[in-house]
């Protein structure tokens, strides 16, 4: 079976500073792949350049088959590619649930000569709703439907986030740091969370992770960056044994 | 001693409200709601105002079954006797011509309104945009004075008469033609409203608070500011043909930067991003013109060498400074958008207890 993504010698140079270098990879379909390294080895920005926010030095960017690589990054959220981000980045001045339906693909309201009119898309509107109350009670956050996103504690901004990507219907779901501030049973929690929606509904995870003890309980499968460079990849067993790895990571 | 009459003054005042009310809204629409900087509001506003210099002059004469008459140049009473004559006699004409003068100033405003924006947004970000806007508004000033044919450059376009000209009864028909303008003020507001408490309204002011994140979840923003910019725009053209018809003269003078910032103070004053802050912003500034035509009569009788315009100018970029100083919301602060579905998620948890 052909894999969900593929990178092919993807490249990123920030001015000299070549912050991702030729780095190939690839994640099936169903599975919860991470992605690990120290700061600045180049994760965040492997993200953006799969999710089409940077572009690519020199590199392909092979999803479902296609070549995505000089997509725009809102006809890349089409395809069914969704992203988190490492800074939070809600619309804070918005409700949580004004958050989960803005992302809602093809909505007929969303244009400015039926956006007047209710009767073309309040039944649709209505739908949507509904479907927000099953993503938010997945996530917990169904009785805060009407809070500003800015009232959020961490932890549930981060929930949020991932609420607000599965509107979109992903196929793939980029996560940068989808625990960063959050006490670790809420972590352990998250992540909980993502394996359901994996085994629930077939989405497969990028997910880049600092605290390991976590990730490698729900990893499928490690990819890991260190300067840009890809220095290994495998099972958890095998990156957590792997003596480079442990080098540059662990310091021993 | 001089005598204000009341009435006139409120219909005057009233008259001007709506007219103002259409530029707010349409700014609101565009800068408020979507974040679209639009420094180029005098060039849209004079859009309508040349339209109808054009139409009035070509169109109305035709309409009345005559031959029209060369506005500029020696042919100049002619022409301005020919149109004053029908606006007098053939209110139809008169009216078929001013509904045609709406439609094309819409569709040109809107067309320009959004092809600059879509063009210059898919190049550069929305501050680019507002640069473009304003040199390009003061650029079109320019070309269209220097044209001698179009507008008769220097000389304007008078007689631009208001629809219910033909009454002979200036009062009646002021009264009238201000019932126009906020006729034509609420229904904008009304759709603006609408429009705002739409999913496009939620995907506008999205990519306002965070237009990448926006762009990543799926939403094609050039597009989205593009059509909201022509919307703005042509909104702003019919409040740029009441104005001409107020003042009963099209001329470039009334089109430079300054009307511009008149609208941004009427948005920034009444609330960015609330529609009722927009007309609130509208009322308070035509309320405050009309003082200031007070004041400066009164100033001029009373022998003062001040330029009272320099006044107003210098009042409005205060009030500017201290409202975004101290109260960056305006005096009516937005409110929060909902569409439908709170309510609708509202039942549904209800219905769960
Ligand atoms: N927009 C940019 N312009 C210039 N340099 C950048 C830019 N974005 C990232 N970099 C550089 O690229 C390198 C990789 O950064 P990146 O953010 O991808 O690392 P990271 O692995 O996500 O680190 P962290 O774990 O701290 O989040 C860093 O040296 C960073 O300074
Ligand atoms: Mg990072």
């Amino acid at each position: 079976m052909t894999p969900l993504l593929q990178l092919h010698n993807i490249r990123k140079d920030y001015g000299g500073l070549r912050a991702v270098d030729d780095v190939s990879l690839a994640a099936p379909e169903n599975a919860i792949i991470g992605l690990i390294g120290p700061n600045g080895s180049g994760k965040s920005t492997l993200i953006d350049l799969i999710a089409g926010a940077a572009e690519q030095t020199a590199g392909r960017v092979i999803f479902a088959g296609e070549d995505i690589s000089d997509l725009s990054a809102d006809a890349i959220f089409k395809k069914g590619i969704a992203r988190g981000y490492q800074e939070p980045s809600l619309y804070f001045k918005m409700t949580v649930l004004d958050n989960v339906l803005l992302p809602v693909k093809d909505q007929r309201g969303e244009r400015p000569w039926y956006a007047p009119w209710r009767r073309y898309w309040a039944h649709e509107e209505a739908g949507h709703a509904e479907a927000a109350v099953t993503v938010l009670e997945q996530v917990q956050l169904l009785q805060h439907y009407d809070t500003l996103a800015s009232d959020l504690s961490g932890g549930q901004m981060k929930l949020l986030e991932i609420a607000r990507c599965l509107m979109g219907k992903p196929k793939l779901l980029l996560l940068d740091e989808p625990t960063a501030g959050v006490a670790p049973k809420l972590a352990y929690e998250i992540f909980q969370q993502i394996a359901r929606l994996r085994d629930d509904y077939g989405i497969t995870f990028l997910i880049v992770e600092h605290r390991l003890e976590i990730l490698f309980d729900f990893a499928d499968y490690v990819y890991v960056m260190h300067l840009g460079n890809l220095l290994a990849e495998g099972t958890v067993a095998e990156i957590a044994n792997d003596a480079t790895v442990r080098e540059v990571y662990f310091g021993d | 001693m001089i005598n204000i009459d009341i009435g006139a003054t409120a219909v005057a005042v009233l008259t001007l409200f709506g007219i103002y009310a259409l530029m707010a809204i349409s700014l609101n629409l565009e800068y408020g709601v979507a974040g679209v900087p639009n420094f180029g509001k005098a060039l849209f506003v004079s859009i309508g105002a040349y339209t109808a210099g054009v139409t009035y002059t070509r169109l109305l004469p035709l309409l009345a079954g005559l031959e029209s008459i060369h506005p500029c140049g020696p042919s100049m009473g002619a022409a301005l006797q020919l149109r004053s004559e029908i606006m007098a006699t053939q209110p139809a004409a008169g009216f078929i011509n001013l509904a045609l003068t709406f439609a094309l100033a819409a569709a040109i405003a809107g067309a320009v309104g959004f092809a600059v924006s879509y063009v210059t947004l898919r190049l550069k970000e929305e501050w680019f945009l507002a640069l473009v806007l304003l040199v390009g508004g003061e650029t079109v000033r320019i070309l269209v004075r220097g044209a001698d044919d179009l507008i008769c450059s220097n000389n304007g376009i008078s007689g631009v008469a208001q629809p219910f000209y033909f009454l002979r009864d200036p009062g009646a028909s002021s009264f009238l033609f201000m019932l126009l303008a906020l006729a034509l003020a609420l229904a904008a507001y009304l759709y603006s409203e609408r429009l705002v408490r739409s999913p496009f309204g939620r995907m506008l002011k999205g990519l306002r608070e965070n237009e990448d994140v926006t762009r990543g979840l799926g939403k094609g923003i050039s597009l989205a500011r593009a059509q909201i910019m022509a919307v703005g725009s042509l909104i702003a053209a019919i409040g740029g043909v009441l104005f001409a018809l107020n003042t009963g003269f099209v001329n470039t003078n009334d089109f430079v930067v300054n009307l511009t910032l008149d609208v941004w103070v009427m948005v920034v004053l009444g609330g960015i991003g609330n529609n009722r802050g927009a007309l609130l912003g509208a009322l308070l500034i035509a309320i405050m013109d009309r003082l200031a035509q007070i004041g400066a009569i009164i100033l001029n009788m009373g022998g003062s060498e001040i330029e009272f315009n320099y006044v107003r100018f210098i009042a409005f970029g205060l009030i500017l400074l201290w409202m975004l100083r101290y109260r960056p919301g305006g005096l009516l602060p937005e409110s929060r958008l909902t569409t439908e579905a709170h309510e609708v998620v509202k039942r549904v948890i209800g219905a769960a207890k």
